[in-house]
């Protein structure tokens, strides 16, 4: 009965549609896609919808920066990240910061043009800095004081506080015309002298760009670069009808197979890790809850570190699609290798006993009448960093730690990981993260994230921002991590577990030559069209 | 005269109340939703990698320390004063993102409106005339069938069929990837719009067709059907002399009425074919937390909810003359 009206339904579906149709086939020769030669110079790609710049191509309201960034591609940026994440130079031609770390001086070249004709000067980039730190969005500007063009080609910037990472900064902040700029209209009409020109943008589903002809550096190999937003599910499908070349995709779609596409992943820092507090539990002044009397003990951090199978992490919840992670940084140039560490369940075990957490009748341990229980919290709707928690807990399992699982919402999590182990996810690609995860804040004398102090620790990062030498902040930001004695490391505090970064993932059409890829800051997202000008077709 | 005025005020007092009313709730609904528009719209690791001051602006940006009897006040002040405030996440007036997604939606929203309601209509009376045989069981199992599925369901399966498997039609967006917007056709919008309009045709049909067909038999089981019987009528007489004209007033109630379910169906429909039109802002502005967008969105689309029925019940008097009548005696 069921099967019999369904094949009814379908029959008078495409009854209907034929109808429909013989209206509207006459012109459907417009598909853009249709041309596979081998000297295509264009390409469509399917992003998540989140990826679209709501307010617009302006860096003023986040363009470019924020949790992802990326090269904002329209404009051009002072410096850039090399794929190893070092920097180098896009509009700059050198760069010096003063003894004291409050003044940068940049040379920029002479030579560069906004799309309108105009010439890029200092001016437009002392304008663009004031004017970004004057909006206010996600590009955060607290160090800065102001810009100041000193002659045509150079641009100083006036410091609040030393700042040796500086160039990172740099590398996101696209440069707008200050002849041609206004806040209300260049978000949708932004003039720029990147690589791209903006040719349209329909809202709510794609971005059109265009080569600039005018382009600086060398032509752009893709001279159109159509970018389609679309849910996971509608792009696995737009993939399928062929329509795109490239779409982004999660693990849960890895094990189909897409004719005419092929899986790529691309390594990523997007990070998932638990906090581990490491104080007793309290409570403020203010009646917050903060600590926890397990996770206190650095022993059991210890073991919690070397005690889980990150690999065996990524072959279950990630369908093998990641890395081990050991850090909030893993590969940045201000990473330290020392924060590797090797499945080692036995030891853990072995560090758990000679701490005094000694196994009870019921498999769990316990210490001076303290069970070793945890509650892990997750963001609930996230169901990757859900699987990973009921992984993370089936192995602690196996130590003698028992856990819970509670989902919660990002209104308390803040709240709730000062005393209870939360999975976050992290990042970026600049050593501030490191330095908010593990630095104290203000009066509670605690990082801000998890209760956690080491004055060792924070006089590093200091003088690592401090430090007038981008190069030589990198081996500070490393000590933080470990300096051989102290740090965040397994022999040091550990007050956070780092499982595994997560590969970005995306079917690639047959022939389209992908550019290698730095290595992909947190969240899908525009980082994977960062070269997209060196892109090709075999 | 006297009449009119009155019917017209009670109206507008009515509608006052209710949209301030659904204002103050999707306003209480925003404030206690576990959402942390910091944490969605700047994200944990920009977050994260940002000093304390930095967060301190942006929670003034998004509003989290204002308290919320001044923030819904603010708005609603603002809103007397014809001002419906700045969208956060677009950073344009909220009155012009939705003119611009408005109109994309229209059209969809429309169509999908007018052709649920004839064929709604025509399925129904098919349905109502031919009781328990087999046309009447073929509508019902498609109706029931269909007011059992969810609508982003619906919308995949035609997807898979349709762009996937038959390449006919295009996966999503309202006009084709990559054309600029000089050489996009009017044939292209219209090839762009089918899924969409079918998708909310197909479930809208459903409702109104099963209202149809019952409020049909119940037409027909009157005594002056059969004395029409008797006196020879034709079944083709009865239904359009008789059937259809006592149908007509309940069936246009339902269509108006329909109105809201188009709209809700438009939210996930447009999700689904990437559709920019004001379901997706919807979306967009809710998961967002952009409180005066999804103030404006919901405002101005109870208000479309609520015209719509006040069109219904003018159009009783043009259609009916009992009531027209029975309205003028007073």
């Amino acid at each position: 009965m069921m099967s019999n009206i369904k094949r009814k339904w379908i029959a008078f579906l495409i009854c209907f549609l034929s109808l429909s149709l013989t209206a509207g086939c006459g012109g459907s020769a417009s598909e853009s896609r249709s041309d596979t030669s081998e000297n295509r110079s264009s390409v469509v790609i399917a992003m998540d919808p989140n990826s679209e710049p709501e307010a617009g191509f302006d860096p003023a309201f986040g363009w470019g920066a924020g949790e992802h960034v990326h090269e904002p591609l329209i404009q051009s940026t002072l410096t850039v990240t090399n794929a190893d994440l070092t920097i180098d130079y896009d509009l700059a031609t050198d760069y010096s910061v003063s003894e004291d770390g409050l003044l940068w001086t940049v040379q920029i070249r002479d030579d560069v043009k906004f799309t309108d004709g105009e010439p890029l000067t200092a001016r437009d980039v002392a304008f663009t800095y004031n004017m970004v730190k004057e909006s206010s969005s996600v590009n955060d500007f607290t160090m800065l004081d102001h810009a100041e063009a000193l002659n045509d080609t150079t641009v100083a910037f006036h410091m609040t506080r030393p700042f040796s990472i500086w160039p990172y900064t740099m590398a996101v902040v696209g440069i707008v015309p200050e002849h041609a700029y206004d806040s209300a209209t260049y978000g949708s009409n932004p003039i720029g002298s990147g690589r791209y020109i903006l040719k349209q943008w329909d809202k709510g589903q794609q971005v059109i760009l265009d080569a600039n002809p005018d382009y600086y550096g060398e032509q752009p190999n893709m001279q159109r670069v159509t970018i389609v937003f679309m849910e996971e599910d509608a792009a696995f499908l737009a993939a399928q009808a062929g329509e795109v070349d490239l779409a982004y995709t999660s693990a849960t779609y890895s094990d189909q197979t897409v004719e005419g596409y092929s899986l790529a992943a691309y390594e990523s820092v997007d990070n998932r890790g638990f906090n581990l507090p490491a104080i007793p539990e309290q409570t403020t002044e203010s009646g917050k809850r903060i600590g926890n009397d397990f996770t206190a003990d650095v022993q059991v951090r210890r073991a919690i570190n070397i005690g889980v199978d990150r690999q065996e992490m990524i072959d279950h919840v990630l369908n093998g699609y990641g890395s081990p992670a050991y850090s909030v940084c893993d590969q940045m140039p201000w990473y330290n290798p020392d924060s590797e560490v090797a499945y080692d369940p036995e030891k853990a075990k072995t560090l758990l006993d000679e701490a005094g957490w000694k196994t009870g009748e019921d498999g769990i341990r316990e210490k001076d009448g303290v069970k070793a229980e945890l509650n892990l919290l997750y963001a609930t709707g996230d169901s990757v960093r859900q699987a990973l928690a009921a992984d993370f807990a089936d192995q602690l399992k196996e130590l003698g730690i028992s856990c819970t699982l509670e989902g919660v919402g990002w209104d308390t999590a803040y709240d709730r990981a000062q005393s209870d182990p939360l999975i976050w996810g992290w990042g970026a690609h600049t050593p501030m993260e490191l330095y908010n995860l593990y630095h104290t804040i203000g009066d509670t004398g605690l990082a801000q994230y998890s209760p956690y102090s080491n004055s060792t620790v924070d006089a590093y990062m200091d003088q690592a921002l401090a430090s007038s030498d981008l190069e030589a902040s990198y081996d500070l930001w490393q000590k933080a991590q470990w300096d051989g004695t102290t740090g965040v490391t397994q022999e040091g505090d550990i007050p956070w577990v780092w499982l595994v970064n997560i590969d970005h993932l995306y079917w690639v059409a047959d022939g389209l030559q992908v550019a290698e890829q730095k290595i992909h800051p947190h969240g899908h997202g525009w980082s994977i069209v960062n070269n997209v000008d060196q892109w090709s077709w075999s | 005269m006297k009449h009119r005025l009155n019917f017209a005020g009670k109206k507008l007092t009515r509608m006052v109340l209710l949209l301030l009313g659904v204002s103050l709730l999707t306003f209480l609904l925003m404030w206690a939703s576990p959402l942390d528009p910091l944490q969605t719209n700047v994200g944990q690791t920009a977050l994260g990698s940002m000093t304390q001051e930095q967060i301190a602006e942006l929670e003034a940006y998004w509003g989290i320390d204002t308290p919320p009897a001044q923030r819904y006040l603010g708005w609603l002040g603002g809103v007397l004063h014809g001002d419906f405030g700045t969208s956060l996440l677009y950073r344009q007036p909220v009155l012009t993102v939705i003119g611009e997604r408005l109109a994309n939606s229209v059209g969809l929203m429309a169509t999908a409106w007018i052709i649920s309601g004839i064929l709604g209509l025509f399925l129904g009376m098919l349905a109502g005339a031919y009781r328990n045989r087999w046309p009447d069981r073929v509508i019902r199992g498609y109706c029931l069938l269909i007011s059992s599925t969810p609508s982003f369901w619906l919308a995949i399966l035609l997807l898979m069929i349709f762009a996937v498997e038959l390449g006919w039609l295009p996966v999503g967006l309202s006009v084709p990837m990559g054309l600029q917007a000089d050489s996009v056709t009017f044939v292209d919008r219209l090839r762009h719009g089918i899924l969409p309009v079918l998708t909310l045709s197909m479930t809208g049909v459903a409702n109104i067709a099963l209202h149809t067909r019952e409020k049909l038999i119940e037409v027909l089981s009157l005594d002056y059907i059969l004395f029409a019987k008797a006196r020879g009528e034709s079944q083709t007489s009865i239904l359009l002399r008789h059937g259809l004209r006592n149908v007509s007033l309940p069936a246009m109630t339902l269509q108006f009425a329909s109105i809201s379910e188009i709209i809700g169906g438009s939210v996930l429909v447009e999700q689904v074919f990437s559709y920019p039109g004001l379901g997706q802002a919807a979306v967009t502005a809710g998961l967002g937390s952009d409180l005066p967008l999804l103030l404006g969105i919901t405002v101005i689309t109870a208000a479309i909810v609520f015209v719509g029925n006040l069109a219904a019940d003018l159009l009783y008097g043009v259609i009916d003359p009992k009531i027209r009548r029975r309205a003028a005696k007073l």
